[in-house]
């Protein structure tokens, strides 16, 4: 892959009629090792290079990958496109791409070249966070180590040429002492220098351990204490729900709550593209637009969607740097830390849960918000400060506006996560929201 | 298809010391548009070759993949796999597999109209049909996303052993969510129609008149219904709810990796344990089987992606619990031969236990006879929220469409009926079980990275006698 390829397949499309043309080339090689029951299970690897063209024709649209780069196939794909493209309804909301060029500004630890030969490391960090775990207490562990380095390529028929070099670490580890006691926790970073699976194994040792002889919980309203793993999962949908396209076809509850309170004093989320040090974090958009932070929720009041060029033009206001190929996306969601320890948060809650993983969040109206989402691994009943019972069979059933206005405190310390049901990273603290109502299977 | 290109992985990767190899190269071609509030948002197609590799080296499971088909790519990703099987030997699970017969076949799923012979205009009319016709409703539909897609999907899968597989599956499908207001609120429902075949298939749908319908449904639920009861009553559930709880608290924890904790951190392990099989469950006229080769069906194959011949599977039988799903690795764990179970999202993606199509055998009762024995009961027809747990236990299911039962008559629409209970609950209140199955479509997700592969869930209607609504 290299920029020629991209500037010769924009020229050929502009050559064949095309208005607006966006070449994005991909070139990544990842692994994975699958471990099960503390021993690896599976060893996974790939390669891929592709580039994914969108063009438009008289506001007409049409996108497709090519994955075959001979000199043939991307002829006929380009071709084709074209060919395609022009059958299409037109687009009457289609505002343009962003006009470049532009400059970049460097992004603060996102690449580290000895990632992609990790190999036989690969295995001692395995090794180490199950060891962490059982020596917590737990007797089994699972999960996945994920690596992975490649570069992204950028041009468009607006002058834009960008390109940048990403690499990211990913460790997830379940610890397990018996079936119903477990804890979750995971790792990520961009550098080998910040990645502790040691760290996330003896934490999730640690739930596991203190899970032990769980005890059925009780229907009622709770004051929750939910770990970072858990409440990302929440912002993962929050941070969605602010995309333009989100909010236009139904799959927001933030739709028609611009410069509306949406969520307690307490709540400052943010999508930074910029942030350092974070696994999606890029200099620029699918347009070339450099990114930005962007200060989604300022102390509880909706401040912006997001948006592309395209988008922003049809709303008055300016793109937020998240153009996607097609839709506007959020490179993370950043809850911006507050003042308490994880300490001082427990010693406000006098009976409440402790929450550290959720799963199965489902919506039954995504405008309104109401969902419910399944707490597993440690779940733990607190009782004037402390965690004391091991609690099972629980089930968040909420609203997200709800929860995001009774909100009551975050805590100040920050973890970045990725997870199963979180697609993109979440910088969160721990944080208490008051009176969420639990429910359980009845008989 | 890329015969040679797989032959040469698994001869090269038997030649650097595999003791079993296999590799599935695909090519799909297909096309997709999506429409959001009466706009054309997205139109595009793709045309994807690529391979899959599982080798075994020293007891390693490796799994490679690669959409660049060169020698070259595929002897270095081959001798970097070994090197890194033979290094983590030490610490690495002994990974062997349950024998399976040499199969050397073909076979097609016929288009009677090729998706690809469809101009794309023919295509997009379909949405902007939809759209016209919820035009005509004298409610509003404020949100409407609609997407419609076709794919046919080439593989050829060869293994060290001598199979030598090849398949055609076309697949076309259709996703909407639509959201209906009135008096400030609103009720959304999303819509998922998957099929094996060709466009005949989306004519048949009649897609403009069922999404008006759904949305007709749901403003009347919206305006008439009443709240639900609460309490232990009567719940009739119709094939839509029956097969999301087939799928969920019979497929999934009859997966024989979640039993072995394969799946640990990811969706989770199971209630199930090798133990049970032969427990009853529910009553004896309850049979629940998953089964890929039903005409037409989302699931739809012959051959899993191991090369194994696929089968029905019997998971509960005359009311017990009765057979786990397995590929070839678990399989051998449980000292059996694989049923077939194997399935892999595409070529990029290692083939783990999955479902096909899981419903509910028929009965021999009319929907009618069900409802007219109920007293005081809730007809849930569909559902719009559902979660359940890890292990497969506590789960919940909120209608969308439903109906209060009063004497054995339908009587108005009741909204948001909550049922949130737990499997064993569930199968051992079924007292009754209808006599025509339908079937509904799915993504199932399972697997790091996660893996969405279509299913089909169904069944007939059923009754739960004195199940509790929250």
């Amino acid at each position: 892959m290299n920029f020629d390829l991209l500037v010769k397949i924009v020229k050929r499309a502009e050559e064949l009629g095309a208005d607006d043309v966006v070449a994005s080339g991909d070139e990544s090689k990842s692994w994975e090792v699958k471990f099960v029951d503390n021993r690896i299970a599976t060893w996974m690897s790939s390669y891929e290079e592709e580039v994914s063209l969108f063009i438009s024709k008289d506001k007409r649209l049409g996108l497709t990958t090519i994955k075959d780069l001979s000199k043939k196939s991307i002829e006929e794909s380009i071709s084709k496109l074209l060919r395609f493209t022009r059958k299409m309804q037109p687009n009457p909301e289609y505002n343009g791409i962003a006009q470049g060029p532009f400059k970049y500004k460097p992004l603060e630890g996102t690449y580290d070249g000895r990632i992609a030969k990790l190999d036989e490391r690969a295995t001692d960090f395995v090794e180490a966070g199950v060891n962490s775990a059982l020596a917590e207490g737990a007797v089994r562990a699972s999960g996945v180590l994920k690596y992975d380095a490649g570069e992204d390529f950028l041009v468009t028929s607006n002058s834009v040429e960008a390109t940048q070099r990403g690499s990211g670490l990913y460790f997830s580890i379940r610890a397990l002492v018996d079936k119903y006691a477990s804890g979750h926790k995971v790792c990520c970073s961009t550098t080998i220098r910040d990645f502790k699976p040691e760290d996330a194994g003896a934490r999730a040792g640690r739930v596991a351990k203190k899970a032990v002889n769980p005890v059925k919980g009780e229907v009622g309203s709770y004051d929750i204490i939910f770990d970072p793993y858990p409440f990302a999962n929440l912002l993962n949908i929050a941070m969605d729900s602010a995309s333009i396209f989100s909010v236009e076809a139904g799959f927001s509850f933030l739709g028609g709550k611009l410069n509306k309170k949406v969520a307690s004093r307490e709540v400052t989320l943010i999508d930074d593209g910029r942030m350092p040090r974070c696994l999606s974090s890029s200099k620029f958009d699918a347009e070339g637009v450099p990114t930005r932070r962007n200060v989604v929720i300022e102390k509880g009041v909706l401040k912006t969607y997001l948006h592309n060029t395209s988008t922003a033009k049809k709303y008055g206001v300016k793109t937020t740097a998240n153009a996607g190929l097609l839709s506007p996306k959020p490179w993370n969601a950043v809850l911006d830390k507050g003042s308490y320890s994880e300490k001082e948060m427990f010693e406000e809650v006098r009976r409440g849960l402790y929450i550290t993983n959720i799963w199965y969040t489902r919506f039954q109206n995504y405008e309104k918000g109401d969902f419910s989402t399944i707490p597993r691994d440690g779940i733990f009943l607190i009782e004037r400060g402390e965690p004391t019972k091991s609690l099972k069979e629980i089930r968040l059933n909420d609203n997200m506006l709800r929860m995001l206005q009774n909100t009551v405190a975050v805590a100040k310390k920050q973890e970045q996560i990725l997870g199963w049901e979180v697609e993109i990273p979440v910088i969160t603290p721990h944080v208490l929201v008051k009176g969420v109502k639990v429910t359980r299977p009845t008989s | 298809m890329h015969e040679d290109i797989a032959d040469f992985a698994v001869n090269y990767a038997i030649k650097k010391g595999a003791d079993y190899a296999e590799a599935r190269a695909e090519h799909s071609e297909g096309t997709a548009f999506a429409m959001k509030n009466g706009v054309l948002h997205a139109a595009g197609f793709q045309k994807e070759d690529g391979i899959g590799v599982r080798l075994i080296v020293g007891g390693v499971m490796q799994f490679l993949s690669t959409n660049e088909l060169s020698r070259s790519v595929l002897r270095e990703m081959i001798d970097r796999a070994v090197r890194a099987g033979k290094s983590s030997a030490r610490v690495a699970s002994k990974i062997e597999m349950s024998d399976a017969p040499v199969e050397r076949v073909s076979y097609e799923v016929k288009q009677r109209v090729r998706s690809s012979d469809v101009d794309s205009r023919g295509k997009i009319a379909e949405l902007f049909d939809i759209e016209a016709e919820l035009k005509e409703s004298r409610f509003s539909i404020p949100a409407r996303f609609l997407s419609l897609s076709d794919d046919v999907v080439h593989k050829c899968f060869i293994n060290s052993e001598g199979s030598r597989i090849s398949s055609i599956i076309p697949y076309v499908g259709f996703f909407s969510l639509i959201t209906v207001n009135n008096d400030a609120q609103t009720a959304q429902r999303t819509i998922q129609l998957d099929e094996t075949g060709g466009w005949e298939i989306v004519k048949g749908w009649n897609l403009p008149s069922k999404v008006a319908e759904e949305a007709n449904v749901l403003f009347k639920n919206l305006k008439y219904g009443k709240p639900a009861p609460k309490g232990k009553v009567d719940v009739v559930a119709a094939p839509e709810v029956v097969g999301i709880a087939m799928h969920e608290s019979v497929g999934h924890p009859y997966e024989a990796d979640r039993i072995l904790g394969r799946e640990a951190a990811q969706a989770g392990e199971s209630f199930m344990t090798p133990d049970m099989i032969g427990r009853r469950i529910a009553k004896g006229f309850v049979n629940v089987v998953d089964d890929p080769a039903v005409p037409g069906s989302a699931g739809y194959f012959l051959f899993d992606d191991e090369g194994v011949r696929a089968r029905k599977k019997y998971l509960i039988k005359d009311g017990n619990m009765n057979e786990f799903l397995h590929n070839r690795e678990t399989a051998f764990s449980f000292s059996i031969k694989s049923n077939g179970s194997a399935r892999a999202m595409d070529y990029g993606s290692e083939p783990i236990v999955r479902m096909s199509n899981t419903f509910l055998l028929p009965g021999e009762l009319s929907e009618e006879e069900i409802i007219e024995d109920v007293k005081l009961g809730v007809y849930m027809k569909s559902f719009m929220e559902w979660n359940i747990d890890d292990k497969r236990m506590n789960e919940r299911y909120v209608g969308s469409e439903a109906y209060l039962i009063q004497g054995g008559e339908i009587t108005h629409p009741v909204k948001r009926p909550a049922l949130e209970t737990t499997t064993l609950d569930f199968f051992s209140a079924i007292d009754a079980v209808g006599d025509k199955v339908g079937y509904h479509a799915g993504t199932c997700g399972k697997g790091e990275p996660s893996q969405g592969v279509p299913v089909w869930m169904g069944g007939p209607t059923v009754r739960l006698k004195g199940i509790r609504l929250g």
